[in-house]
C-alpha cells in the first residue's frame, strides 16, 4: 500500500537521520568525548592522557566517524544496539525497562488528560459563550503556560510536604506515580480541551446534526451520537503526537521525581557522551513516535472516508 | 492520613504499574517500627552508579556509603589519621615496598575467607582496569603480590610514604573473587562490610541488608535503602516529609526549610573544595604579583559567602580550609582593602587598555553570580571586566595551554586520597598536570617534592602548609570561599557521623530509635 510504504520508509528516514544527529552531537559540542566519558565514570579534572589513549582505542574512538557509525549500523541491523560506553553493558537492557517506565508514565498522563478534556471540552462547547465556557477556557489556556519545572515542585510542596498525601518522589508503587502523571497530564490536558471544544463547536454547526434533529432525535441523543463522535476525531492524532513527544520529553519530570525512564536514559547518554546508549534512546524513540503517528493516521483514516480516499 | 487515595484510582494505578514491574514498597519509606534493631532506613544520594560496580568508578563510593565496601585502611576524620580497617598494621619494609597484614577471622558476606590472596585479586582487578582510579593505578602502583596467607606486599615505582592513603581509598575496596568471576564487577554478597546488598533497581536504589556475620561487632538497623537522587530539591523534601532519613549534599536553596524543620538536623562540615578565582600567572597583566595581589585586595570575600553562598560556605584564608591539618597556621580570609589594590595596581604599571575576562562554568549555576560580585569589585578599583559563561569541557584545552585570564573553579583537594600531595603537585608544580594557574616557583617544588618523600604526617603537614604560604604569598590565585558538606538527617537517626567526602554514612552502630 502506499501509504504504509511511504510511512516505512519515513520511519526508517527518521531513524536513521535521528540516529546519526545524536552520533555526531559529541563531536560537534565542545570538549574531547573521551574526557566527558572518563569524566562520567570518575569524579575530577585531572584526567591522565594515557587513560584517555586506552579508552579511545577500546572504544575504537580512533576510527573515522563514518566507519564508527556504520559499525554501529550494522549492529543495529542484526538487533544489537551495542555496549554503553560508561557502563559496559548492553544498551538494550537499559533501554528497555526505562522504556515500559516510560510508556506507563506517558500512558497514565495521557489517559488521565483524555478523560477530564472530554468532559471539559464537551460541556465548554456546549456552554458556548456562556460563564462556564469562559472558565474551562482561561482555566486550561492558563495551564498551557505553566511550565513542568515549575509546576513539579510545587506539587511536592503542596502534595507532599504540606499535605503528606503523596510520595515527593521515585517509582515505587502507584502513589508514586500520581504527582508525575499529574504534572505531565496538565499541559495536554489544555490543549486536548481546547481541541475538544473546538471539535465540538464544529460537529454541532455540521448539516448531518440539524438533520438529526429533524428527524425527532433528542439534544441529548444528537450529541451523543452524532457531535461527540465527529468532535473528537482530531483527538486522535494530537494524543499521537503528545504520545509520540513525552515519550523522549519527559526528561524534566523524570530527573525531578527520579524517574529512571526514557527521558533521563537520553539526558544521560548525551551528557556522558555514552553515544551506543543514546542512540538507543534515540532509536527507540523516534521509531515509537513514527508507528504511532502513521497508526494515528490510520485510525484517522477508518473513522473519517475522507481522509482514507485522499490516501488511496 | 497519609498517603490516601481513592481505591478506584488506585487499582487503575496499581494495573497499569504492575505492568511496568515496578514494586509497591513506597508506602513503608519512612514509616517507623518498635524495636531498633529492626528499623530499616533509607539514604537519599546524589549521584547513581553509571558504571556498573565497577569499582575503579565512583560506584565504589556508592558502596562504600552504603557499608558493603571496606578498605585495607580507612582515613580517620577526627584524628585527620589513617586508620585499620580490613589490614591490621602495615610497614615500610624498603623504599618502594609496603606491607600490609590482613585482618584474621573476616569473612566475606558470600561465607568465604578474607585472605592476602583475595586482596590481591580484588586490586589487581582496579590495577588492570581501562581506565584505573587515580589513587590506585599503574602510575603510583607497579605490583601488587601476596606474601603468605596474611601479607600483601605493594610495590611502588618511586619512594612514596602515601600508600597506606592510596589504600584508604574507597576505589582500593577488597570485594572476594567472587566477584570478578563475570563480565562485569558483581559486589551482591561479596563485601566484607556491616551491610550486604540484596538487590538493585537500577538508576533507582540499593537495597541492603544486615551482615549477621560482620567481624566489626553487631549490625543495629535491620537494613537500609540507598536512593539515586540527582535532583537536590527532591532530597530535601524527601528528608522534610520523612521518607528518606538520611540525605545527603543539600543544595543551598534548601538549607532555610530545612534549618527550620524541628524533625530534621543539618550538617555541615569544611569540604575540601574551595572555590576559586584562578588567574593565569602566565600572561599579562597577571604575570606581575602585585597585580594578582590587588585582584585580592579588591575582593570582598565575607559580602561573597553571605550573599551567593547564602552562609553555606565561609571567606577562604587560603588554598585550604581552616580544619585540615595542613592549614596555614594563624591564616585568615583576605579583606578587602580597595585603597590597597589601588596602590598595587599602580605599582604594578596597570592599564586598563582592555577588559580582562572571568570564564564562570556553567556545571556551577552559583559562579555566574560569583562573576558578577567580582566584576563589581574590580570595577571599584578601574579594572574592568567581561563575563563569559561555558562548559567546562569547551574551556578545558585553553585553561591547559594558558589562552584565558581568569576563571572560576573548585577542585576537590582530596578527591584521590585523604591527602592533598596530588592537588598541590598537579595543580601547582612546574611540570603539573592540571596547573591551571601556570605558575612555577622552584621553592615551591622542592616543598612540595620534599613533601612526597616524607613519612611522617606532622612532617609531610608543615610542609604542605609552607607549600600553601607560598602560594598565598604570590597571589597566584584568589581562594574565594571554603565550601561546606551539607546533609541532613531525621532527628531519631542515632550515631550518624558526617564524612565531608561522602563515603561512610551506614556503619554498624548507625542507628534508629523506634516510634
Amino acid at each position: 500500500m502506499p501509504f504504509l510504504a511511504r510511512r516505512t520508509a519515513a520511519l526508517v528516514a527518521a531513524v536513521l537521520l535521528a540516529s546519526f544527529t545524536v552520533f555526531l552531537i559529541p563531536y560537534v559540542t565542545p570538549g574531547d568525548p573521551v574526557r566527558k566519558i572518563i569524566r562520567s565514570r570518575v569524579a575530577g579534572d585531572v584526567i591522565d592522557d594515557s587513560a584517555v589513549d586506552a579508552l579511545s582505542l577500546q572504544l575504537g574512538l580512533n576510527d573515522p566517524l563514518w566507519t564508527q557509525y556504520l559499525r554501529w549500523l550494522g549492529r543495529l541491523g542484526s538487533g544489537d544496539m551495542g555496549l554503553s560506553y560508561t557502563s559496559r553493558t548492553p544498551v538494550a537492557d537499559q533501554v528497555l525497562p526505562a522504556l515500559w517506565i516510560t510508556l506507563s508514565l506517558v500512558v497514565l498522563a495521557l489517559g488521565t488528560a483524555v478523560a477530564i478534556s472530554v468532559v471539559l471540552g464537551v460541556a465548554a462547547a456546549l456552554q458556548e459563550g456562556r460563564p462556564a465556557d469562559r472558565v474551562i477556557t482561561a482555566v486550561t489556556q492558563a495551564f498551557i503556560a505553566l511550565p513542568e519545572y515549575w509546576l513539579a515542585p510545587l506539587f511536592v510542596l503542596v502534595f507532599a510536604l504540606q499535605l503528606s498525601l503523596l510520595p515527593s518522589a521515585g517509582w515505587e508503587g502507584p502513589l508514586s506515580a500520581v504527582l508525575p502523571v499529574a504534572v505531565l497530564a496538565l499541559r495536554p490536558t489544555s490543549y486536548f480541551t481546547s481541541a475538544v471544544r473546538e471539535g465540538v463547536l464544529e460537529a454541532l454547526s455540521a448539516e448531518h446534526v440539524a438533520a438529526a434533529r429533524s428527524r425527532g432525535l433528542s439534544h441529548l441523543q444528537t450529541v451523543w451520537k452524532h457531535v461527540i463522535p465527529n468532535g473528537l476525531l482530531p483527538l486522535t492524532t494530537l494524543v499521537a503526537v503528545w504520545f509520540a513527544g513525552l515519550l523522549g520529553g519527559s526528561v524534566i519530570v523524570e530527573v525531578i521525581f527520579a524517574i529512571p525512564g526514557m527521558g533521563r536514559l537520553l539526558f544521560d547518554g548525551v551528557l556522558n557522551s555514552d553515544i551506543p546508549l543514546a542512540q538507543g534512546a534515540v532509536v527507540v524513540v523516534v521509531g515509537l513516535a513514527v508507528l504511532l503517528t502513521t497508526a494515528a493516521d490510520l485510525v484517522h483514516g477508518i473513522l473519517n472516508p475522507q481522509i482514507r480516499m485522499s490516501h488511496a | 492520613m497519609r498517603f490516601s487515595l481513592p481505591s478506584s484510582l488506585s487499582l487503575g494505578l496499581v494495573a497499569l504499574l504492575s505492568l511496568s514491574g515496578c514494586g509497591f514498597s513506597g508506602s513503608a519509606a519512612g514509616t517507623k517500627q518498635a524495636a531498633s534493631t529492626d528499623q530499616r532506613i533509607v539514604v537519599d544520594n546524589f549521584r547513581a552508579p553509571v558504571a556498573n560496580w565497577a569499582l575503579e568508578s565512583d560506584a565504589a563510593y556508592i558502596l562504600s556509603l552504603s557499608g558493603c565496601l571496606e578498605t585495607l585502611t580507612r582515613y580517620d576524620e577526627s584524628q585527620g589519621k589513617i586508620v585499620p580497617s580490613l589490614a591490621t598494621e602495615w610497614k615500610q619494609v624498603s623504599p618502594l615496598e609496603w606491607d600490609f597484614t590482613i585482618r584474621e577471622g573476616v569473612k566475606f558476606q558470600d561465607g568465604s575467607v578474607l585472605n592476602a590472596d583475595a586482596v590481591v585479586g580484588s586490586l589487581r582487578n582496579v590495577l588492570n582496569a581501562d581506565v584505573p582510579a587515580r589513587a590506585f593505578s599503574p602510575k603510583v602502583v607497579s605490583a601488587v603480590k601476596a606474601l603468605d596467607d596474611h601479607t600483601v606486599r605493594v610495590t611502588t615505582p618511586t619512594e612514596s610514604p602515601l600508600v597506606p592513603y592510596r589504600l584508604a581509598s574507597v576505589n582500593t575496596g577488597v570485594l572476594s573473587p567472587a566477584a570478578f568471576q563475570g563480565e562485569t564487577v558483581d559486589p551482591f554478597g561479596h563485601c566484607t562490610g556491616p551491610f550486604k546488598p540484596v538487590s538493585e533497581k537500577p538508576k533507582q536504589s540499593l537495597t541492603l541488608d544486615r551482615n549477621e556475620d560482620y567481624w566489626g561487632g553487631e549490625v543495629q538497623l535491620a537494613g537500609a535503602e540507598i536512593r539515586f537522587i540527582t535532583d537536590g530539591a527532591t532530597r530535601t523534601a524527601q528528608v522534610q516529609t520523612g521518607e528518606a532519613d538520611v540525605s545527603l549534599s543539600i543544595p543551598v536553596s534548601g538549607l532555610a526549610a530545612l534549618e527550620g524543620d524541628s524533625n530534621v538536623k543539618v550538617l555541615k562540615a569544611d569540604s575540601p573544595r574551595t572555590a576559586t578565582l584562578y588567574m593565569n600567572n602566565g600572561k599579562a597583566p597577571f604575570d606581575d604579583v602585585d597585580f594578582r595581589k590587588a585582584v585580592r585586595s579588591a575582593l570582598d570575600l565575607d559580602a561573597l559567602a553571605a550573599s551567593v553562598y547564602e552562609g553555606a560556605a565561609v571567606a577562604a584564608s587560603g588554598p585550604f580550609a581552616p580544619s585540615e591539618p595542613w592549614a596555614i597556621e594563624g591564616a585568615e580570609a583576605p579583606k578587602q582593602d580597595l585603597e590597597a589594590a589601588k596602590k598595587l595596581l599602580a605599582s604594578a604599571g596597570y592599564s586598563a587598555d582592555r577588559p580582562l575576562e572571568i570564564v564562570a562554568i556553567v556545571e556551577r549555576a552559583e559562579f555566574a553570580d560569583v562573576a558578577t560580585v567580582i566584576q563589581d569589585n574590580l570595577k571599584a578599583v578601574g579594572v574592568p571586566v567581561k563575563i563569559q559563561t561555558k562548559e567546562y569541557a569547551a574551556v578545558e584545552p585553553d585553561l591547559l595551554s594558558g589562552n584565558y585570564d581568569m576563571v572560576l573553579s573548585q577542585r576537590n583537594r582530596l578527591i584521590d586520597i585523604a591527602d592533598p600531595i596530588g592537588f598541590l603537585t598537579a595543580d601547582y608544580t612546574c611540570d603539573g598536570t592540571y596547573n591551571l594557574s601556570h605558575f612555577c616557583n622552584a621553592e615551591y617544588d622542592k616543598k612540595v617534592a620534599q613533601a612526597a618523600k616524607t613519612p611522617d604526617a606532622e612532617e609531610r603537614y608543615k610542609l604542605y602548609a609552607e607549600a600553601g604560604q607560598i602560594l598565598q604569598d604570590q597571589a597566584v590565585n584568589v581562594w574565594l570561599v571554603n565550601e561546606q558538606a551539607i546533609d541532613a538527617v531525621r532527628t531519631d537517626l542515632q550515631a550518624h557521623v558526617q564524612d565531608p567526602l561522602s563515603r561512610y554514612v551506614l556503619r554498624a552502630d548507625t542507628a534508629k530509635s523506634g516510634s
